[in-house]
């Protein structure tokens, strides 16, 4: 389902520098020898692959390489080594709401938005009342976005981003957006989604969750697979590793 | 290859008119005359241009209705000034969104080309009400056979703006100041392309250069059939097409090439 092949990503630190005329300036009275080019390996030779129905977990410390194994799979950016192979079509769910536009109400968001996520137009139709319903803003639907609380727009990207049933579902963080009421029903919708026998990608800081869903964990540190292996002893040796 | 090309556009065909109508609605939100302005404003520049030069320059051209004249060139340049603007700060504006999901990005400039394009042919009203009801006796334009070739002429302005915002687009990217510089280069063009003048005021040599232009071209190939009721010529014709076609594929060639870096200066 997704094969990552000695994936590198290599990010250029130097990109911000001499990048006007002011610092080039800068840098040709300073005699200086130039810096040698700063690179940033995020990733180095990762190679792995998930299979059908896995639910794969990826933990390690900030800064490991976990959201860019996301990006990568999930298109959005392109490995500067290696290949990745993903059959199915991809659900990020690593940003909500990242096609809203505010001044748009949020009935006309729900079809921008859908159509960010890559839905149809078909779909958009038969599920809006899905949509409507669980995000529990029936009454605000012709209201611009902009006049929204923080708690509604994640709400409604909530509820807009959940409603496939995706053949990959690729998770930063077990979401719980809004009140008391809406945080507990968006985190059993998302649990609900992972255990639906989708492949998915899963990353978190929260070991409990990670030993209550993933059948395999993926160790990453440095950007350099650590470990790969069945999710109890992983996770014991990183707890280990980490606080011992 | 063309095949896979199209699939993927067709995928992407809804999004794209979301984004299209999304622009529509943002632009005449809270606006009292809102979609009306799109008719208005060209007539309005228009009618403070015709002051301008046919009352304070004495600008005067035999036997032809310069209205109309005015207002075929100005149409066409003020979509290619705005569509061409608007293309260029499209990537760098949906940064957020393409750090997010993926979405091809040739979308962006892509619809703000097509909002553009809508808000023309709105446009296209106001210049068929001056055609039909300007002009006296001798300089009165009528609607001839020859309007059928006028949609080409707007197919290649299209295909040329499409083209240079890809360039544009991509350039921005990697050099901001590209929004600047190229503000500058469209004054410029705007005095350099034939609309509120006549190109044979210039000397010979001054106008083998405004030959290059392609937007001349284009606007000549409709100036041609609405003012001089005739075929443009098959220079014309090839000129059109060559430069729209020439400046389209480059455009792409150069948006494919280096579309997959634009992330990292995001």
């Amino acid at each position: 389902m997704i094969t990552v092949d000695k994936v590198s990503m290599k990010f250029d630190l130097g990109m911000e520098k001499n990048f006007s005329f002011k610092q080039a300036f800068i840098n040709i009275l300073s005699f200086k020898k130039r810096k040698k080019k700063e690179y940033f390996m995020a990733l180095n030779n990762v190679s792995f692959n998930v299979k059908k129905g896995e639910v794969v977990g990826l933990i390690g410390s900030n800064g490991a390489g976990k959201s860019t194994i996301l990006k990568i799979v999930s298109g959005v950016m392109k490995p500067t080594k290696g290949k990745v192979e993903v059959n199915g079509v991809v659900s990020p769910m690593i940003e909500l709401g990242a096609g809203f536009d505010l001044e748009l109400t949020a009935r006309e968001n729900i079809y921008l938005n859908g159509a960010v996520m890559g839905y149809s137009k078909k779909f958009l139709e038969e599920k809006f009342d899905e949509i409507v319903e669980f995000s529990e803003l029936k009454d605000f639907l012709d209201v611009p976005v902009k006049n929204f609380s923080s708690g509604m727009v994640a709400k409604l990207a909530f509820s807009i981003a959940t409603i496939v049933d995706p053949e990959i579902l690729i998770v930063d963080e077990i979401l719980s957006v809004g009140d008391i009421k809406f945080q507990e029903k968006s985190k059993n919708k998302m649990l609900e989604m992972i255990k639906g026998g989708t492949t998915v990608l899963f990353v978190s800081h929260s070991l409990e969750q990670i030993k209550e869903l993933c059948t395999r964990v993926i160790w990453l540190e440095h950007g350099e697979i650590v470990k790969i292996g069945d999710t109890e002893t992983i996770c014991n040796e990183y707890y280990k590793k980490q606080l011992g | 290859m063309l095949g896979r090309i199209l699939a993927n556009f067709k995928r992407y065909t809804f999004l794209m008119s979301q984004m299209v109508s999304r622009d529509f609605k943002v632009k005449y939100k809270r606006s009292v005359l809102g979609v009306l302005w799109s008719l208005l404003y060209p007539l309005l520049q228009m009618a403070v241009m015709a002051v301008v030069f046919s009352q304070m320059f004495k600008f005067r051209m035999e036997g032809v209705n310069y209205l109309v004249y005015l207002m075929t060139g100005l149409v066409m340049f003020n979509y290619f000034s705005e569509a061409s603007n608007s293309a260029m700060t499209s990537i760098v504006g949906n940064f957020p969104l393409m750090n997010k999901v993926y979405i091809p990005k040739y979308i962006f400039p892509l619809s703000k080309c097509l909002f553009v394009g809508i808000n023309f042919l709105l446009t296209l009203i106001p210049l068929f009400i001056i055609i039909l009801f300007t002009g006296d006796a001798n300089t009165h334009c009528v609607i001839n056979i020859y309007y059928l070739c006028l949609p080409f002429a707007y197919l290649c302005l299209f295909l040329f703006t499409v083209g240079l915002g890809f360039i544009l687009s991509t350039i921005s990217v990697f050099l901001r100041d590209i929004f600047y510089i190229f503000g500058i280069i469209l004054t410029m063009w705007q005095y350099f392309t034939p609309i509120f003048y006549d190109i044979t005021i210039l000397t010979p040599q001054l106008q083998k250069v405004f030959y290059l232009n392609p937007l001349y071209h284009y606007i000549d190939f409709t100036r041609s059939i609405i003012l001089y009721n005739t075929m443009p010529s098959i220079n014309n014709w090839l000129w059109c097409i060559g430069t729209s076609l020439f400046v389209f594929i480059f455009g792409c060639i150069i948006f494919k090439l280096k579309q997959d870096k634009f992330i990292y200066y995001a």
